[in-house]
């Protein structure tokens, strides 16, 4: 579903990624660990499309289309959904507003009507229910002054609605109690399945204890410095990365 | 002197004797002495007369041949509002025929009140002020023919549109629109002063308007600009409040060529609230210059403006505010906010927000920012698979939100954002997100 080829990307002048290799399969779920300013959420940036991150070197396929050529929105359209690290706050565009013109935007995409009012708001209310969020967020700006787990709740209320192809997750488990952990954790485990596919990027071992990955990664200095299974993550929770990176200068 | 000021002064001489007339007197040769302002005086820093003062000008007609059908019209109003309407072509009232057609207000033409009462006239003419601000006032106090004096007596359940017709009967027109509005104590009134132009040619608006609120009286108060790309207005507001009046003032620039506002707010009294909200919107070659000057005069007084301001093509938009907090004023609280959005590199946004403390125990805070388009916020939505044109209306939207959330008239506010939606790039697909 996801082929990363040797790709490399500079940030403000400064070379982050330098031959970064993945495949992502349909069904699997992968985790992107590393310890900070490994160029895990430049990873994930460059796969949105985020414009200001110049990709300087290498190819990604998805689904086998030249996912570089296209822009953002066009990514989105497409079936892959970035969940923020830090989720911005939007304040005058609702929370719903947003939701449903992206639904509809990837609707439109596939050719499909706009979806009916009411029928999205029974969605909108079903999903939300399941991450156990207030109905206060119905009326609010998107993200404003919500805390930092009701950040993180939303990227995943997004995802559910949105039910992308591919599902790039950046630190969402970052800043969460456990009780959070836990209904974000179940969130993104109903979108686990045969078509689909999901990378987490996390810090942690801890989110993985909840979502276990087929394939762990350790990215470390813009490159993929080891791949393992599920057992690869508990090892580096105990052993720390030093033990990745000093392997590699041996 | 100028071909302007000669053209004033003609008009001067063919007004004709009223109980106001020393006051009017003092008042033309107070303007003719200052001369028109210059980039040189404070507040006219980043507007420029001088195309206007090579200009002579003649009075505009008192009435329109044909009927009223102003060609900038933007109705404020549903059908099925509950307001009340006054009409004034020029600066010249038309009259209700019943009296008392506005429960809870009182509505007289000026040169009425000039007969009958002229002392409380001259209570709000004077004193005449030097300041820069205020140089178009004192011309209009000299010139204008008529006005509306409304005294708002009690709670008045609807809002009062007042429509301002500007119509030339020809090239180099002027008009001296002049109202003045009291609120007696206890009273509350919506108020919307709403601009615009009809016909060929639109006369150069020197209007002025005149807010007193007695004690724990309140107001909410509109200007509304929505003349063509040919008219210059200058407009000046001035509001003195009493003990604990509470004022929400409106001032909302969705037209005109070249339009100019100052506000000056007093609190005479403690506990007066004036909150004032501007949205200023330059497109095309536009030039829209907003000044808003706020003296605290008694302790506890409070004053918040809000002020956004968005500036696309070649246009240009400058935003002033100032408040002043005098000696004795403590606990006096203001708050300025004002930010600027830029939507094309040739268009340009100034603002200046300033602080001048003369008191101790203040919380006085401001602050003044002018960019682009956040472009987080935009990757946020793009990642979501909205196209960019519909990404970049949100925003704009976004950003005129605080200042449209507040208005209590809703058939306004929601006429007022069609018009300004009409004026943004990507028109239509904001729109759609209404």
């Amino acid at each position: 579903m996801l082929k990363i080829t040797n790709l490399s990307a500079r940030v403000a002048g400064k070379d982050i990624l330098k031959g970064v290799n993945l495949e992502v399969r349909a069904g699997e779920v992968h985790a992107i660990m590393g310890p900070n300013g490994s160029g895990k959420s430049t990873l994930a940036q460059v796969l949105a499309g985020r414009e200001d991150y110049e990709v300087t070197g290498g190819s990604v396929t998805f689904d086998g289309r030249d996912l570089l050529e296209l822009p953002a929105e066009e990514r989105a359209r497409a079936g892959l959904f970035l969940g923020f690290q830090y989720p911005v706050e939007i304040p005058g565009v609702n929370n719903v507003y947003l939701l449903k013109a992206a639904l509809n935007a990837k609707r439109k995409a596939a050719g499909e009507p706009e979806v009916d009012a009411y029928e999205f708001l029974t969605l909108i209310r079903q999903k939300m229910k399941f991450m156990q969020m207030s109905e206060s967020f119905l009326s609010r700006g998107v993200n404003e002054g919500f805390s930092g787990g009701e950040k993180k709740r939303n990227e995943v209320l997004q995802m559910l609605v949105l039910e992308p192809k591919l599902a790039i997750l950046d630190e969402t488990d970052s800043g969460l109690d456990i009780d959070a952990l836990k209904v974000v954790s179940a969130g993104v485990n109903t979108l686990r399945d045969s078509k689909r596919a999901i990378v987490l990027v996390t810090h942690y071992q801890r989110l993985l204890d909840y979502i276990v990955p087929d394939q762990v990664h350790v990215l470390s200095g813009g490159r993929i410095l080891r791949s393992g299974d599920s057992t690869l993550a508990k090892e580096l929770e105990r052993r720390g990365y030093d033990w990745v990176q000093g392997a590699q200068v041996a | 002197m100028t071909p302007a000021l000669r053209s004033f002064a003609a008009q001067w001489q063919t007004r004709s004797a009223d109980s106001l007339s020393p006051v009017r007197e003092q008042a033309m040769q107070q303007f003719l002495k200052l001369g028109l302002p210059t980039t040189r005086d404070e507040t006219w820093r980043y507007t420029n007369l001088r195309s206007l003062a090579a200009q002579s000008f003649v009075d505009a007609p008192r009435r329109i041949r044909g009927g009223i059908e102003p060609n900038a019209s933007l109705s404020l109003l549903d059908k099925t509002d509950r307001a009340a309407s006054l009409l004034m072509v020029n600066g010249y009232p038309t009259m209700p025929v019943v009296d008392g057609l506005i429960s809870g207000i009182e509505i007289y033409s000026l040169q009425e009140v000039a007969r009958v009462d002229p002392d409380m006239l001259l209570r709000f003419l004077e004193p005449l002020s030097d300041a820069d601000q205020q140089r178009w006032t004192l011309l209009n106090t000299a010139l204008f023919v008529d006005g509306l004096y409304l005294k708002i007596v009690s709670r008045v359940p609807v809002p009062l549109v007042i429509l301002h017709v500007a119509a030339a009967d020809g090239a180099n027109n002027i008009a001296y629109p002049r109202i003045i509005i009291e609120a007696t104590p206890g009273s509350s009134a919506t108020i919307i002063e709403h601009h615009v132009a009809q016909g060929d040619h639109t006369p150069l608006s020197n209007s002025h308007t005149q807010i007193a609120l007695r004690q724990d009286a309140q107001l909410e108060h509109y200007r509304v600009f929505a003349t063509g790309a040919d008219a210059t207005h200058l407009d000046s507001l001035s509001i003195r409040q009493d003990r604990d009046s509470r004022c929400k003032q409106y001032t909302i620039v969705l037209g005109g060529g070249m339009v100019r506002t100052a506000l000056e707010g007093h609190l005479d009294q403690p506990g007066a609230v004036l909150d004032s909200y501007s949205l200023l919107v330059g497109h095309e070659e536009r030039h829209v210059d907003c000044v808003n000057i706020v003296t605290h005069g008694a302790p506890d007084t409070q004053s918040n403006q809000t002020a956004r301001a968005i500036a696309s093509d070649a246009s240009r938009v400058i935003f002033n505010s100032k408040v002043i907090v005098e000696a004795g004023s403590v606990h006096a609280q203001s708050q300025q906010s004002c930010r600027g959005l830029l939507l094309s590199p040739t268009a340009e946004i100034d603002t200046r927000p300033q602080l001048e403390i003369h008191a101790d125990e203040v919380k006085c805070a401001h602050g003044a920012t002018t960019g682009r388009l956040d472009p987080d916020m935009l990757f946020y939505m793009l990642s979501r698979g909205l196209d960019r044109d519909t990404a970049q209306s949100l925003l704009v939207y976004a950003f005129l939100a605080d200042v449209l959330t507040g208005m209590s008239v809703t058939s306004a506010r929601e006429a007022i954002e069609n018009a300004l939606i009409a004026q943004l790039p990507d028109s239509l697909t904001l729109r759609k997100f209404r």
